[in-house]
């Protein structure tokens, strides 16, 4: 369980169309974001954008791994993107993973060739903040998070943002994402599980990515309910807040 | 504009009907950033501030950043791509398709007498066509009167790149009162001799007889654009930039 609330800034990049820093968890990823641009021959389409990501991991180059992380943003992007408004281009996403969180207790190496759950939210959430930054046009936004299901005493107990150490000892592991509409966006999980168990990670995920993003009531939930993880709502308001704040300064 | 606290929104989020402006007989009349889904809600697609202009019935979404998105009657500053029979393509940015400007867009040209463009020579132009499914189209005449109304090939000079929201606010009809900028007044009133063309894609143009004032006055829009200088500020620097330059 990490106590740190998630940190952003916006259009660090000065050539990018839009980009964004993130860190959270341990994880940093920064994004660039290009659109709409030009398609090349084989990723025109003739009614919409193409949503092109593309992950670069903190060291060496991207392989299978990175290709089906892409997929997996690569079509939940495309859905909150109004990709209709723009046959033709494409809009590019470039996520650089800065750091990942580091397991004193396993040799990451050799858990190389699994599925690397976690930095989904990561990704996903400075993605988003990238793309608005851009001005992308949108439908909505949209806020991620990872939810672990960890066996403890025979009992079975619901971790949200787990550490790595929960990871290890997790019997499955969600990763939820959902719009601001508070529809589900992704939903990817790892490991046994039951319906029961998936249904009360739902609501879990849905309470942390869900609460109303009301100023008031966000200051109070974060001071006095900690244990259920960060507001990502609020957060992602916050964020935009101060960028809307400093670009029509003259206003 | 009203004193009540920026109501900033953020794509997809509900606006409350109470804003939306009305009128008897006049039609309302969406900006960009807003959407409307028939058949009766309007939402915002990026993150911005919301701006409602009861008087026009107007209501459009403030932000600055992103990539241009060209929209009809826009003045942009484009420049020559290269040359077809009947067309000049004209690059509005960088990795876009290029616009399309007729061979004879221009104030009392003929298959004799049209301006010679080299591919890199800048124009200032009006967008007369904008449309998802087809490359932009540019003209420098209005079609109705002849006239060039300032538009055409811009000669010698130099471009400077600045955000959107600081070439709209340049090209606000009173971008001192509104927009908050006053640098070139500020640059004029020191002595300085120039001429400049703003392009909603982020451009401006400096044309002058001294080499020294085009870049002066670029380095002065450049850095209010970039570091958000208040009208205090600009005069500041206009100064302390004419200082340097003499």
């Amino acid at each position: 369980m990490t106590t740190a609330a998630p940190e952003a800034s916006l259009n660090a990049l000065p050539r990018a169309d839009g980009s964004a820093k993130y860190s959270y968890a341990g994880y940093t990823v920064t994004a660039s974001v290009n659109g709409p641009i030009e398609a090349q021959r084989r990723d025109e389409h003739a009614y919409e954008a193409h949503v092109d990501v593309i992950i670069r991991p903190s060291a060496g180059v991207g392989g299978t791994r990175e290709r089906h992380l892409e997929s997996i943003l690569q079509s939940s992007l495309s859905q909150i993107i109004l990709v209709k408004n723009f046959p033709r281009s494409v809009i590019q996403i470039v996520l650089q993973i800065e750091s990942t969180p580091e397991n004193a207790y396993v040799d990451t190496k050799l858990v190389q060739a699994s599925l690397n759950l976690p930095i989904i939210p990561a990704l996903f959430q400075t993605a988003v903040l990238a793309l608005l930054s851009a001005t992308v046009p949108m439908k909505a936004t949209a806020t991620s998070t990872v939810v672990a299901v960890v066996s403890e005493d025979g009992s079975k107990k619901i971790v949200a943002d787990p550490s790595p150490k929960d990871i290890g000892e997790a019997t499955s592991l969600h990763v939820l994402a959902f719009t601001s509409h508070d529809e589900l966006l992704l939903s990817e999980s790892e490991g046994d599980f039951t319906v029961k168990e998936w249904d009360d990670v739902y609501e879990r995920a849905h309470q942390i990515c869900c609460q109303t993003a009301s100023k008031q009531a966000g200051i109070d939930m974060m001071l006095d309910d900690d244990s259920s993880g960060p507001n990502m709502r609020h957060f992602l308001r916050s964020a935009l807040e101060t960028k809307v704040a400093s670009d029509l300064y003259w206003k | 504009m009203s004193t009540e606290s920026p109501l900033v929104v953020l794509p997809g989020e509900a606006i409350d009907p109470s804003l939306i402006p009305t009128h008897k007989k006049k039609p309302l009349r969406l900006g960009p950033g807003l959407r409307h889904i028939p058949p009766s809600e309007i939402v915002p697609t990026v993150a911005g501030q919301l701006v409602v202009d009861h008087r026009k019935t107007s209501m459009w979404i403030e932000y600055n950043g992103g990539r241009y998105i060209p929209s009809q009657g826009d003045l942009i500053i484009g420049q020559i791509a290269r040359s077809a029979t009947d067309f000049y393509y004209v690059s509005l940015s960088p990795y876009t398709p290029n616009a399309t400007l007729p061979h004879l867009a221009f104030e009392s040209a003929t298959k004799k007498t049209r301006p010679q463009l080299a591919s890199g020579d800048l124009v200032y132009a009006r967008v007369s066509l904008a449309n998802r499914h087809m490359d932009p189209e540019l003209e420098c005449v209005n079609s109705s009167t002849g006239k060039s109304d300032g538009l055409g090939p811009l000669k010698d000079g130099m471009v400077f790149d600045v955000s959107l929201g600081f070439a709209r606010r340049l090209l606000m009809a009173k971008s001192r009162e509104e927009g908050k900028v006053e640098v070139l007044e500020a640059l004029g009133e020191e002595g300085l001799a120039f001429e400049t063309a703003v392009g909603r894609n982020g451009k401006v143009w400096v044309g002058s007889e001294s080499v020294k004032a085009v870049v002066v006055v670029g380095r002065a829009l450049r850095e209010t654009d970039e570091r958000g200088l208040g009208v205090e500020a600009q005069r500041k620097l206009v100064k302390k930039l004419v200082r340097e330059m003499r």
